[in-house]
């Protein structure tokens, strides 16, 4: 951190919020907000005269509040930059700081909040993780019992620059505790609180112990752990170090501890799985090693940089194998325990690889994007007639597309992805997508349904996950029926309610539009665009007429090859089972509102000329 | 091609497929059930974890012939602490449904009415916690009469319904009256209850004393204190109390689980009613109310019970104490 701060071509902002982000890859604009440390940053040299003045004590968090610290203070001895700063709201004004500080005359009760824009090519998120609370895990009774504490507590008490200066002590009654305990996988991979594996606290758990049986080697330790992961290199000898050095490991999660009231000692009670029964252990000191979960802000800074969050809480990557260091939002990248728990060969290696990927953004004049991007037809826009409108930029998960009414739509083609949500939702067909333009799909519609329509089941498929999910049905050998029709879009946002109704128009026996799963979706919230529309069509459709078995929502992702086949089957079996005159008689019926609904399709560009095509070939 | 259809294929389908068994798969035998159970406490073998396994390996037989697999009470201390969120007693209960299916019986003690004595009251389905009791119509002595009948499988033989029957028509086999008053007598310890230090009579439930140095603490209790172990504190006949205190007893306690943790589910609930009554009662003959108490020992709660019972003794012996 000193190397960096150090260096001539990076500057460190401290204490510095990020308010805003606009612009585009390689054009980002941001506004940041440095907060007012009451002391000037060029006057204060560090020296730390200030600080033991200060009269009002509150708890440190960077002790984990084991120890205090003043109003005016450095968060740690290796805080860099090395300024003092002073809390606000802890401060009560008495000045003897100003008296302390004398000559140099750094602190400044004057300051403000000062914002700046940047101009920034790209953006690394390495805002790191929070720890698990183990106080809401009862049955541990941490915060109850004195002597249950963290992992994180433990590395301050074994802290040589630590509250106990490296003088090994328990809460209770300040004495050596040569019995302890580690419980693993306290809030981690546990449905009650984060069902995912943190990652790394087997190795730190394993490293304090190692340590702290390294120094008193008549210590009794004992982990309890239901599995010990030791992945990368070098891991797995350590914990036989660990064992082979008396450390006694037992499989098995402890359910619940107790504390004799008189001794404070602690008994823990788990079942030990290799001996199939159930043990009560004595501990003098219980070391609980809690998750990493995702920092608290989370959802705040994913919304001020338009990126999204995965399932467990942190933020999601653009794709789990392929692009896991950027994030769906192009120019900005992700590090460390911000995309996931991990360790710090893991962190190091993110970061470097974030930072390599960023760097080719700002060597770069030009930058190469996917050519699929949404396009407006401005004569068409009714905004540009002055008209209120700004649909599609509401459904834009990248924010790509700005409305301002007495102008047409504008898409940044640089932020849009393709996924064609905006396309689909315009409500007057003024927007399309390159290389999937709806001439394009209705052509494809009308070749697809040629020949006996009534017989087909026509599949709309997402690029990223069902059309993948068909892709392993074939090359896993799953069977299902040569009546499936599939019609590939990019994303499920981009299956527009006329295509479906076009395609009933044609008599399609059965209809499926399937898409990601909610979680995986590769354009951030296309899923829930289509989504909310298919659950608005599929209720129309009934009222049109159109029975509710002939439409069909699904999501299944590029894994679920099974999946895929199965639905097919099942929709071939349900058309099987309409009675084909009942059916003809259906299509022929809902005809007449079907094409009214799809009366316009011809008045966008090149659909005319689609329609007249296929009708001419048919 | 995958398999489509979706009958039950194996053992471990077959519990899956039964309400409650849906779960299995999740567990990854991380023990957290066997070591807040109880029941190993008594049973050693009893092993809610391994049963699971078997299941998953498709055990069948092995499963079935385990007489453990009939020991859960449904008490559900596990089930809040299961980080994969199992339902292991309902889960428990899929594989007795699926042993019961295949033929096979619970081995454990139950309740047994004596036809007759049965009124049909039918006091004792409303008591029971497992819904083991029921009216059926059966000839006794020549007459058609509704008598109460015990479903042997969902009978845990917590013994509430035989303190609630008004006629002691119930019996439950370890803990029949005959059997408790033997506990209490044992040594003719009632007689030398006149004299002395004040006599404490302690009933005890089976299930709330979790740590080990507790259960050893009580049975190092000095010589005017008696325990007697009843399967549940539901169990504890108020009829039981007053013998005992008109035979001299000083002090009754009795001591039950903790609300939420009775291992018959509402057993503690049912015996805090009738001990209240009893305190009720006393207050209204003019006596001492005290002379009744009950406790509910939860199972973070070390220590507490022999505490609270050295306690009642010390008090004792610093006043000076009417006995009937």
């Amino acid at each position: 951190m000193v190397d960096a701060a150090r260096h001539p071509n990076i500057t460190v902002k401290s204490y510095t919020e990020v308010k805003r982000v606009e612009g585009f890859i390689g054009n980002f604009k941001v506004l940041v907000e440095e907060k007012p440390r009451y002391v000037n940053m060029d006057r204060c040299n560090g020296c730390g005269a200030c600080s033991p003045v200060c009269p009002i004590e509150i708890p440190n968090e960077f002790e984990e509040g084991i120890a205090p610290r003043k109003a005016i203070y450095i968060p740690h001895a290796q805080a860099v930059p090395l300024r003092y700063v002073i809390d606000e709201e802890a401060c009560i004004h008495c000045y003897k700081c100003v008296d302390a500080c004398g000559k140099l005359d750094a602190i400044d009760f004057s300051q403000q909040p000062r914002q700046e824009w940047l101009d920034v090519g790209s953006i690394l998120v390495a805002t790191g993780f929070d720890n698990f609370d183990p106080s809401v895990i009862k049955e541990y009774g941490f915060g109850r019992y004195a002597n249950v504490i963290t992992a994180m507590e433990l590395e301050r008490i074994n802290n040589s620059a630590g509250p106990t200066a490296g003088r090994i002590m328990r809460p209770s009654d300040s004495k050596f505790p040569n019995k302890i305990s580690f419980i693993q996988c306290v809030g981690s991979r546990d449905e009650r609180y984060n069902l995912y594996c943190s990652g790394f606290c087997c190795m730190y758990t394993i490293k304090n112990a190692v340590q702290w049986k390294q120094t008193y080697p008549d210590a009794d330790i004992t982990i309890f752990y239901m599995d010990i992961r030791t992945p990368s290199k070098g891991y797995e000898e350590f914990y036989r170090r660990a064992r082979e050095m008396g450390i006694r490991f037992i499989q098995g999660r402890p359910s619940i501890i107790t504390e004799d009231p008189k001794t404070g000692n602690l008994f823990i009670q788990a079942e030990d799985v290799g001996l199939g029964r159930t043990i009560e252990l004595e501990s003098e000191m219980v070391i609980l090693s809690t998750a990493a979960i995702p920092r608290v802000d989370t959802d705040a800074m994913g919304s001020v940089l338009n990126i999204s969050r995965s399932p467990d809480g942190f933020f999601m990557e653009y794709h789990p194998k392929l692009r896991p260091v950027d994030s769906p939002t192009d120019g900005v990248f992700l590090c460390g325990a911000a995309q996931s728990p991990k360790d710090i060969p893991a962190s190091v290696a993110q970061g470097s690889a974030a930072a390599s990927r960023a760097a080719r953004i700002l060597n770069a004049d030009e930058w190469e994007i996917e050519p699929i991007v949404a396009m407006v037809w401005e004569d068409r826009c009714i905004s540009a007639q002055g008209k209120k409108c700004g649909i599609c930029a509401t459904k834009c998960p990248y924010g790509a597309i700005l409305v301002e009414t007495g102008k047409a739509a504008m898409v940044t083609a640089a932020k849009c992805h393709g996924c064609g949500g905006c396309v689909a939702e315009c409500p007057h067909n003024a927007i399309t997508q390159k290389h999937f333009t709806d001439a394009q799909v209705i052509s494809q519609l009308h070749a697809l349904l040629r020949h006996e329509p009534e017989k087909k089941v026509l599949a709309f498929m997402c690029h990223w996950c069902s059309y993948g999910g068909a892709d392993n049905a074939g090359t896993s050998h799953f069977e299902y029926p040569a009546s499936q029709r599939g019609l590939r879009v990019m994303c499920s946002a981009r299956m527009d309610s006329d295509f479906i109704f076009e395609a009933f128009r044609l008599g399609a026996g059965v209809v499926l539009v399937s898409g990601c799963h909610p979680q995986d979706c590769h354009y951030i919230t296309g899923q829930r665009v289509g989504a909310e529309r298919f659950e608005k069509l599929t209720k129309r459709l009934v009222d049109m007429g159109i029975s509710p078995q002939r439409f069909r929502v699904e999501w299944i992702s590029a894994a679920e090859g099974a999946k895929y086949a199965q639905v097919i089957r099942e929709m071939d079996q349900t058309l099987r089972q309409i009675d084909p005159q009942a059916l003809k008689e259906e299509i022929e019926r809902t005809r007449p509102e079907l094409e009214r609904r799809v009366r316009r399709l011809p008045e966008i560009p090149d659909v005319a000329l689609a329609l007249e095509l296929a009708k001419a070939t048919s | 091609m995958q398999h489509t259809d979706n009958t039950p294929h194996s053992f471990k389908d077959e519990v899956m497929a039964e309400p409650g068994g849906e779960l299995l798969q999740r567990c990854y035998s991380c023990g957290t059930c066997v070591s807040m159970c109880l029941v190993n406490q008594t049973c050693p073998d009893y092993n809610p974890r391994r049963t699971m396994r078997m299941v998953m390996l498709d055990m069948r037989e092995e499963t079935f012939r385990n007489p453990t697999i009939w020991h859960c009470s449904a008490c559900d201390l596990c089930h809040p602490h299961c980080p994969q969120g199992i339902h292991i007693s309902d889960l428990m209960r899929a594989i007795k449904n699926v042993a019961l299916r295949a033929g096979y019986e619970s081995p454990l003690p139950s309740a047994k009415v004596d036809e007759h004595k049965c009124s049909g009251c039918d006091i004792c389905e409303k008591a029971c916690p497992y819904g083991a009791l029921s009216l059926a119509a059966k000839t006794i002595d020549g007459k058609e009469r509704k008598i109460s009948q015990v479903d042997r499988s969902l009978c845990m033989a917590c013994g509430i319904c035989a303190a609630a029957c008004p006629l002691s028509a119930i019996t439950v086999e370890d803990y029949s009256n005959e059997k408790v008053a033997a506990q209490i007598q044992a040594g003719h310890w009632l007689k030398k209850a006149k004299s002395g230090d004040p006599k404490v009579l302690v009933f005890n439930c089976s299930w709330n004393l979790r740590a080990e140095a507790d259960r050893d603490a009580m049975s190092e209790l000095p010589a005017n204190v008696r325990v007697v172990n009843v399967p549940c504190s539901g169990r504890i006949d108020p009829t039981f109390v007053l013998t005992a205190l008109q035979a001299g007893v000083a002090r009754v306690l009795v001591a039950g689980c903790q609300p939420g943790e009775c291992h018959y589910k509402q057993g503690t609930r049912i015996a805090q009613g009738r001990m209240h009554t009893l305190n009720h009662m006393f207050e209204q003959m003019g006596m001492d109310a005290q002379r009744v108490q009950f406790v509910q020992i939860g199972t973070e709660d070390r220590g507490r019970l022999p505490a609270t019972i050295l306690d009642l003794v010390a008090e004792l012996k610093s006043s000076t104490v009417a006995v009937a």
